[in-house]
Parts: C-alpha cells; sequence; structure tokens
C-alpha cells in the first residue's frame, strides 16, 4: 500500500501523524483565497511529491495524477512487484481506480484558457490530459500495467467501490493482481470554490479545531486532497511469489440510496454494512473496530451512527468507532483509500488514533466513539465505511494476513 | 531559437536534458511523440505567431529544420 495525503508521503510517515493526533488540516496556499469563505483544507506537500516524481522521471502534471504516481509506486516497490526506478517490464496487474473529481488541475487551466481565448484555447492534449480515466491510464503507461484500466467514480465512495470491484475481480477469478485505490486533489479556484456556497463544509477558522466528526459542535468537513492506492493480490499468486501480504479483504458490500441525491440514507448504509458483513461471513461481535465515513456534517455522522446501530445491534457499544477525516481532510474520492490504508495500520498496530475534536460527542451519534487518546481494540477484522453524494454506499471488510 | 527551446520546456512532460539544445537536437530528443508534438505547435502558434500544420513539422526532425520553416513562415 501507498499513500500521499497532507499528514505525509509514506504509511510510515502518516501513522506516526495519526497515533500522535497531529492534524494536516492548515490554511490553504495552493491558490489564493482573498474572495473565498472557506480559507482551509489539508494540502499534501508539493516539494516532498516532486521529489518523489523524479524518480520515476517525471515532472509534475496534474496534482491528482501526480499523487497517484508518487502513492503507486510505494505500494508497488513494498509489495516487491517492481524495482525503485524505471525502466519497467510489462506485468499482468490491472488498473481499476477511484476519483470524485479527476484531472482538476488540467481542466482549470483548461477552462481559463477557453474562457480567455475561445475554442482557440482549447491544446490539443486538452482531452487526454482531462480525462477521468487519464489516472488509471497514466498509470498503466508509467508501470507497464498490461491488464485492464478503467475509473470508478462515484463521489466520496470512489476508492471503496474500485477496491470493492478490485477484490471481486480477483475472487472470482479474472484477475490475480489488481492496483486499486483512489485520488482526488481540487484545490483550483472552480473546484474548489464550487464547494464554499454549500453548508457541508465547515466555518470554524481554526484549521485544527474546524473538523470534527461525530461531536455536537460540528459545523461540517473540511476538504484534503491525496491519494491511496492498495496492491491487491490472489491468495495463490502471494504464496507463489513468497510475499507476505499486509492484509486482506475478507467482505465488501454495496448499495444506492435510491432518495436523495444529498442527503445520506440509513437503509441503504445499512443494507451495504450488513451485504459486506455477510460477504465476510461475520457476525458483528467479531468486528474490532469500525473506520467511519465521518465526515463531521450534520447528515452524515448521526445517520451513520443510526445505521451503525441497526447492523450491529448490542454488539455496537462494544466495536469502537474511528473517524480520520479530522486528520486527512475529507478527500472524496480519495477517502475510502487513505482510510482503508489507516484501517490496515490501525489493524497492524493494533490501535486506534484518537478522534480528533470530539470534547462533546453528539448524542444523536449513539455509538462507541474513540476520544482523545489512543485506543487498544481486540484482534479481528475491522469494517471501513464510504458513503457519498448520488447516495452510493460502499463497505469493506479488513484483516490483517494469517 | 531561444524562444523555441523555452517553447519545447514548456510542452515537455517529462524532464529533459536541454543543454545541448541546438539546430541538430531532433524532436525525439526533447521527448516528444505524435501526440505531445500537437501541443508544441500550439504553443508556437501561440507564442510566435505562425500558424504551422502538423504534416508539415512531422516532415522535418531537428530543431533547425523547424527553426528554418519558421523563418521562410515569417517568424
Amino acid at each position: 500500500m501507498g499513500i500521499a495525503s497532507a499528514i505525509g508521503v509514506g504509511k510510515d510517515a502518516i501513522w506516526k501523524h495519526l497515533i500522535s493526533g497531529n492534524t494536516g488540516i492548515g490554511p490553504l496556499t495552493a491558490f489564493d483565497t482573498t474572495d473565498f469563505k472557506i480559507k482551509i483544507g489539508a494540502e499534501a506537500p508539493r516539494d516532498i511529491v516532486k521529489e518523489k516524481l523524479a524518480i520515476l522521471n517525471r515532472r509534475p502534471t496534474d496534482h491528482a495524477l501526480d499523487l497517484t504516481m508518487v502513492a503507486a509506486h510505494e505500494a508497488l516497490v513494498q509489495a516487491d512487484l517492481i524495482g525503485e526506478a524505471p525502466p519497467y517490464e510489462d506485468q499482468d496487474m490491472s488498473v481499476v481506480f477511484g476519483t470524485g473529481k479527476g484531472l482538476t488541475q488540467s481542466l482549470q487551466t483548461a477552462f481559463e484558457s477557453f474562457f480567455e481565448k475561445g475554442p482557440r484555447g482549447a491544446r490539443p492534449t486538452t482531452v487526454p490530459r482531462c480525462m477521468y480515466n487519464a489516472i488509471s491510464a497514466g498509470l498503466s503507461i508509467q508501470f507497464k500495467l498490461t491488464g485492464t484500466n478503467y475509473m470508478v467514480v462515484s463521489a466520496c465512495t470512489s476508492a471503496t467501490n474500485a477496491i470493492g470491484v478490485a477484490y471481486r475481480m480477483i475472487r472470482d477469478g479474472y484477475a490475480d493482481t489488481v492496483l486499486t485505490g483512489g485520488a482526488d486533489a481540487f484545490f483550483e479556484p472552480f473546484f474548489f470554490g464550487v464547494w464554499n456556497n454549500i453548508p457541508a463544509l465547515s466555518k470554524i477558522e481554526d484549521p485544527t479545531k474546524a473538523c470534527r466528526p461525530f461531536a455536537a459542535d460540528r459545523e461540517g468537513t473540511v476538504l484534503g486532497e491525496g491519494a491511496g492506492v492498495l496492491i491487491l493480490e490472489s491468495y495463490e499468486k502471494a504464496i507463489a511469489r513468497g510475499h507476505k501480504s499486509v492484509g486482506e479483504i475478507l467482505g465488501y458490500g454495496e448499495s444506492s440510496d435510491a432518495r436523495h441525491i444529498t442527503s445520506p440514507n440509513p437503509d441503504g448504509q445499512a443494507k451495504a454494512m450488513q451485504m459486506a458483513l455477510d460477504g465476510a461471513g461475520l457476525t458483528p461481535d467479531s468486528i474490532s473496530f469500525i473506520n467511519s465515513h465521518g465526515t463531521a456534517t450534520k447528515g452524515n455522522d448521526s445517520c451513520e451512527s443510526q445505521s451503525i446501530r441497526t447492523v450491529m445491534g448490542d454488539a455496537t457499544d462494544q466495536i469502537p468507532v474511528s473517524a480520520n477525516k479530522s486528520y486527512f481532510g475529507h478527500t472524496l474520492g480519495a477517502s475510502g483509500g487513505l482510510e482503508a490504508i489507516a484501517t490496515l495500520l490501525s489493524l497492524k498496530h493494533q490501535t486506534l488514533p484518537p478522534n480528533l475534536n470530539l470534547e462533546t460527542p453528539d448524542p444523536e451519534c449513539n455509538v462507541n466513539l474513540v476520544g482523545s487518546e489512543p485506543v487498544s481494540i481486540k484482534q479481528g477484522p475491522a469494517m471501513k465505511n464510504s458513503f457519498g453524494f448520488g447516495g452510493g454506499n460502499g463497505v469493506l471488510i479488513l484483516g490483517l494476513s494469517d | 531559437m531561444a524562444k523555441l527551446k523555452s517553447i519545447v520546456e514548456d510542452s515537455a512532460t517529462e524532464p529533459v536534458d536541454l543543454s545541448n539544445f541546438g539546430p541538430e537536437t531532433t524532436v525525439e530528443d526533447v521527448g516528444l511523440d505524435s501526440l505531445t508534438i500537437l501541443d508544441l505547435l500550439y504553443d508556437i502558434e501561440q507564442e510566435i505567431g505562425v500558424e504551422v500544420e502538423a504534416k508539415e513539422i512531422i516532415a522535418f526532425r531537428t530543431i533547425g529544420e523547424i527553426t528554418q520553416l519558421l523563418i521562410d513562415k515569417g517568424a
């Protein structure tokens, strides 16, 4: 697995910050925020990303693609599937990747040029630079991956849906190895601007206090950017090449609320959670913790709590609930990738990072929330929830490898 | 030539060594392929104000030849 985020590049860096309770949210520097209501976000460190890209003989192109490349490089090297530096040889690996917003830096540049110069302002490569699958295609070309390549686009559920699709491809025998996860980077004036006038974003100005998942005084989410990459491999192939994997996917569930384009629905969420548990052949009492969607919006956190109680029943009070968005920000289509990695790291260390800014839990979020200190957890698989605008729900059950 | 060098540098999608940039440099040397050369043409048109057809530039292999083409077209 590989990660590029506001709390660091690389899994060791992010675990250090998670366990220490250090948020990645700060004043936005990517563009001039003078005219914007919201002036904070969780930005990935561009200098480190640029250094890592140089290993791949790349220069920065589009930030979403850049973060993806860096995270994919870490994941593939760690999985012993490529060497540190190119050239790389062809290998039979597929790419199924998630994004919510796509190549926003390229699109912003194209918009500006088009609105300044008209049709003559469109560079010839605008289409291949801006298409959503420039990310999966870029991964395939960079790392010489000759399986299929395509994107899954479902807002904040994108990465989790992509991981679920990749899992099923392997489970059902259509692939041995799939590079999956998600990326989003949209600190561009247009793409950040469109979020400014909807009530989903926190108006709290202090970056360290702005994102307050499950708190009674939460005011909304804070946006972030990042990429999280997982390499899924069949058990047989991992054994055959003698590779010890970090963890395994035990189950996946998905559903659609079929109710409202933005408001979440507990029935839809519960359906996906139950499907994931059933797929893994598990009962609620075997779940060691839940890595929640936990956006810190009014709507999500109470709804998600209700869904958890519906599915987990009497076991709810024994299952700690963790929320990572106060660290990474809400990275939209990347969030399921980043948080799946955080889930695996939590399993590995048998410890959950503190939930930041949860001094006063919301009584309507009646679940067993982790507090301001790290919490030890029992052994056993974890549940990872992702829910998105559009009503799509995706849930993974993740465990450590035997 | 210096203007062309800066346009080539901006058009490249990966780091390219332009320390020996000169008339003998080929389009392959600066990392351009059949797609990215279209961006180079576009940038030449925007920056220098000369329209060049793709088939004209693809027929040339070196920067020197491209420079001569631009001069012939009145750049």
